[in-house]
């Protein structure tokens, strides 16, 4: 997907910044006189995807808390990755920040050898979503839950999964290692297109993040197993892959980064900013209409979450 | 199966002043951009998604609503007064369009794309209102292998579409064919063809290929006539004159169309409510179907208003039929419907299946939105049309350096960097060779946009049916496709043979 937002919006920061700048931040420790100029928000997705909302509600939420100018951009390409080499290029003065996902940091080194970077060359500010991983089926399938999901493909000898990335593979390909049986991933551009098929009933069941939640309340989808570490608000039968007896969970999290080098007071300043906003009312509010959290890790347990988790994803990709 | 009271209560939320100015504001604003040669629908939508965040909800959604439809019939009017197509689903416009428009009717063809367009949206409107539900379920039932087998159809359109060397036409066909594989593949993420470049990994931006390809090689072959000592070198189009006859399309004309346009609307509203394909797609398809169908192709490509009304009815008839998966499964059609989930979810609504329970209000204000937009879209067309005839009748030497910066802005706009650019100049050079040298832009560029889809459901297809070709006797559909595939290759075949205009013209004319 394209974007293309900077057009308007730098037009409307032209207009504001003479009484934006140098406004003071009132919760957060920022050095005197930052940021002194327009904040840019470097989106890796397209404009109008799930990690888009998501970056421009906290870019419009962080306006509105801190009297900034926040330019939110889309640099869509290679899963967040066109964005993330690009901000590495760009001055550490903490004045441009990326909206990735975990696929850009802790996937795409592993995966794709131009991608010239690894997870160790950013610094974080913290996360705003969780997603919500889930393996799903369509309730007038005959099965409910996994293991009757597994029974089905053994008896079948293979069962088809969509999933919307490539990389989405790796949950099927444990799963099916675990149990000992063929699943087959079938992959499509994007979630809203592994949904597509589910629901049409020409694939056993999906891989979905956030999507499915609204199927699930329908009464039209199942939660077969649930793949992050904690059983989901809205599915609370669905086992979690843990319970299931398998060592393997799936995480995922919309990340703020910015290049490593960016000053230390600017770091905090950001980052507590950013706390400051996913902790609101207004923000929790925006979240749950979702059936979503924001989980915000804080900028030391991002950078334990990106490294833990680099280190599980190169194992399993290494194979 | 609506609940009436329901119903009434949306409709009537929208007939406030404060809705019918937003929804005149898009339509103007859509007409605007989507007249513009390289600025697009999705480019106006993107830009007026955060302008809405401070609206309430109905007020945002007609005005995006109203964006969109107002771009649907803006962008047929470069197509038909420059044969400048700022957008893909206005080039088929082009086709007739332009030639009409050389012929001293400008005007005319402008009213008969203006009409078509509306009634194509408004009746795709009328089947998202009554009929979404039932139709939502049939459009899930195209699987990978039924898709397959459309692409494979919609493949054998382009061999309607080549122009009079066949050669050339597959050629044109093979290079667009090509140039999608770049990317990374879609079963294995390998990359292919991308030169160790990050920004070719999701392939080449379309949208910059199409500005190039269509807008820009049409600006500079527009440029380079301007300085041949010719006749016609002040505007593409003359505006001034012709009888009353050449300004006005009667009743009766518009409705020896219907046949042309039914099926046209029918076609845009099946491609419209199955997620993933587009109006691109269905201008095209709908061109060449009816092409096939009249009893004399070959005046197709001569200014037949019959090719107009099949571009852009099929055209129009997308954008509403482009709700249906979007509002009963969440699930949407195509950009223009993701920018429009993205404005529903910021505003704290979730498409899906249980949107018309928890928001019926505001659906069926929204539908209410959706019709006055059309009417809207009409009055605004009228207006709007000699607004734009009198743009054009300015010089040559003002309107292609004017449209040039417009192609850049917008190729840079759409990839947020200049690499947009180096792309929309290099197929703006490539697209000026094919042009001079006699190769179908609209053959490669209908190819490059079809096989991403393409290769996407093979590679479904294959993994579905564990790669047993007789899974495919389970799929009556994908048979009867594979079929009329079949017959519109041998029928099309041997008319080949004619020496058929379906070119698109050049500047200078044929």
């Amino acid at each position: 997907m394209k974007s293309l937002n900077k057009f308007t919006l730098s037009l409307a920061a032209v207009c504001v910044t003479g009484i934006a700048t140098g406004t003071a931040a009132m919760a957060a420790n920022c050095p005197a006189g930052f940021p002194g100029a327009n904040v840019n928000f470097q989106v890796g997705y397209g404009a109008g995807g799930g990690t888009d909302t998501v970056a421009r509600k906290v870019a419009s939420d962080l306006e509105v808390a801190t009297g900034w100018t926040i330019v939110v951009q889309n640099k869509p390409g290679a899963s967040g990755g066109v964005m993330a080499k690009g901000l590495l290029g760009r001055k550490a003065d903490g004045l441009t920040i990326g909206v990735a996902s975990n696929t850009t940091v802790v996937i795409n080194p592993h995966v794709n050898a131009d991608i010239g970077y690894t997870h160790n060359d950013f610094a974080y500010l913290g996360t705003g979503m969780v997603l919500n991983y889930g393996l799903v089926a369509l309730a007038d399938k005959p099965y409910d839950n996994l293991e009757e999901f597994i029974a089905m493909a053994k008896e079948k000898g293979r069962a088809t999964i969509s999933v919307g990335a490539a990389t989405h593979t790796i949950a099927v390909d444990a799963i099916a290692e675990h149990y000992g049986v063929k699943l087959v991933s079938v992959p499509g551009k994007g979630s809203a297109a592994a949904l597509k098929e589910a629901l049409g009933g020409h694939v056993d069941a999906t891989i979905q993040s956030t999507v499915h939640v609204s199927q699930i309340k329908a009464g039209k989808m199942v939660q077969l197993a649930t793949l992050t570490p904690n059983r989901a608000p809205y599915a609370p039968d669905a086992k979690t892959l843990l319970e299931n007896g398998m060592d393997l969970s799936i995480e995922g999290h919309i990340i703020f980064l910015v290049a490593k080098d960016t000053p230390k007071e600017i770091l905090t300043c950001l980052s507590e900013h950013l706390a400051e906003v996913t902790n609101s009312d207004e923000y929790t509010k925006f979240l749950a209409g979702r059936s979503a959290v924001s989980g915000n890790m804080g900028p030391q347990g991002t950078a334990k979450w990106v490294a833990d988790a680099s280190v599980f994803y190169g194992k399993k990709l290494a194979k | 199966m609506a609940d009436f009271s329901l119903l009434m209560a949306g409709f009537s939320d929208v007939f406030t002043l404060y809705n019918m100015l937003f929804i005149l504001c898009g339509v103007v604003l859509g007409q605007i951009v989507g007249a513009i040669p390289g600025l697009s629908i999705i480019m106006a939508l993107a830009i007026a998604v955060p302008l809405t965040y401070g609206l309430d909800t109905l007020a945002a959604i007609s005005f995006l609503i109203s964006v969109n439809k107002g771009g649907t019939v803006g962008g047929a009017v470069p197509s038909i007064l420059l044969n400048v197509p700022g957008t893909p689903e206005s080039a088929a416009t082009a086709m007739d369009g332009y030639p009409m428009a050389k012929k001293g009717k400008p005007m005319k063809a402008m009213k008969y794309a203006l009409y078509h367009s509306v009634l194509g949206d408004l009746s795709s409107d009328i089947v998202l209102i009554l009929l979404a539900a039932p139709l939502a379920v049939v459009a899930l039932k195209m699987g990978p292998i039924e898709i397959t087998a459309l692409m494979i159809l919609a493949f054998t359109v382009i061999s309607g579409l080549v122009g009079d060397s066949l050669i050339k036409g597959l050629i044109a066909a093979s290079m667009g064919f090509l140039l999608a594989t770049v990317g990374l593949d879609p079963g294995m993420a390998t990359p292919r063809f991308t030169f160790g470049l990050l920004e070719l990994y999701d392939g080449v931006p379309l949208t910059a290929v199409s500005i190039g390809s269509l807008a820009m090689s049409g600006v500079l072959l527009g440029l380079l006539n301007l300085r041949k000592p010719d006749k016609e070198q002040h505007s593409a189009v003359s505006i001034k004159g012709g009888s009353r006859e050449d300004n006005t399309v009667t009743f009766a004309e518009f409705w020896a169309n219907r046949y042309v346009a039914l099926r046209a609307f029918i076609i845009g509203t099946i491609i419209g409510a199955i997620p993933g394909l587009g109006s691109t797609t269905a201008g095209f398809l709908s061109y060449s179907v009816n092409k096939q169908a009249a009893k004399d192709p070959e005046a197709f490509g001569t200014g037949d208003p019959r090719g107009i009304a099949a571009s852009e009815t099929a055209n129009s008839a997308v954008v509403g039929a482009n709700l249906i998966p979007l509002l009963t499964l969440g699930i949407p059609g195509n950009i223009a419907a993701a920018l429009l989930v993205s404005a529903f979810i910021i505003h704290g609504i979730q498409p899906g299946p249980l949107l018309f329970e928890e928001q019926g209000r505001l659906i069926y204000g929204m539908f209410g939105a959706m019709l006055v937009a059309n009417f809207c879209n009409l009055g605004v067309g009228q207006f709007c049309m000699r607004f734009w005839a009198m743009v054009v009748s300015a010089p040559g030497t003002i309107i292609y350096p004017a449209a040039m910066l417009l192609c850049f802005a917008g190729a840079y706009v759409i990839t947020g960097a200049t690499f947009g650019i180096f792309v929309m100049v290099s197929a703006a050079l490539f697209g000026y060779v094919m042009r001079t040298f006699g190769y179908s832009i609209v053959a490669f560029i209908v190819a490059f946009l079809l096989t991403p889809q393409l290769e996407n459901s093979v590679l479904k297809a294959r993994l579905i049916t564990d790669d047993n070709p007789w899974e495919l006797l389970n799929h009556p559909v994908a048979l009867v496709l594979i079929a009329i595939s079949v017959a519109s290759m041998i029928y099309l075949g041997p008319r080949k043979k004619k020496p058929l205009d379906a070119e698109m013209p050049t500047p200078t004319g044929q």
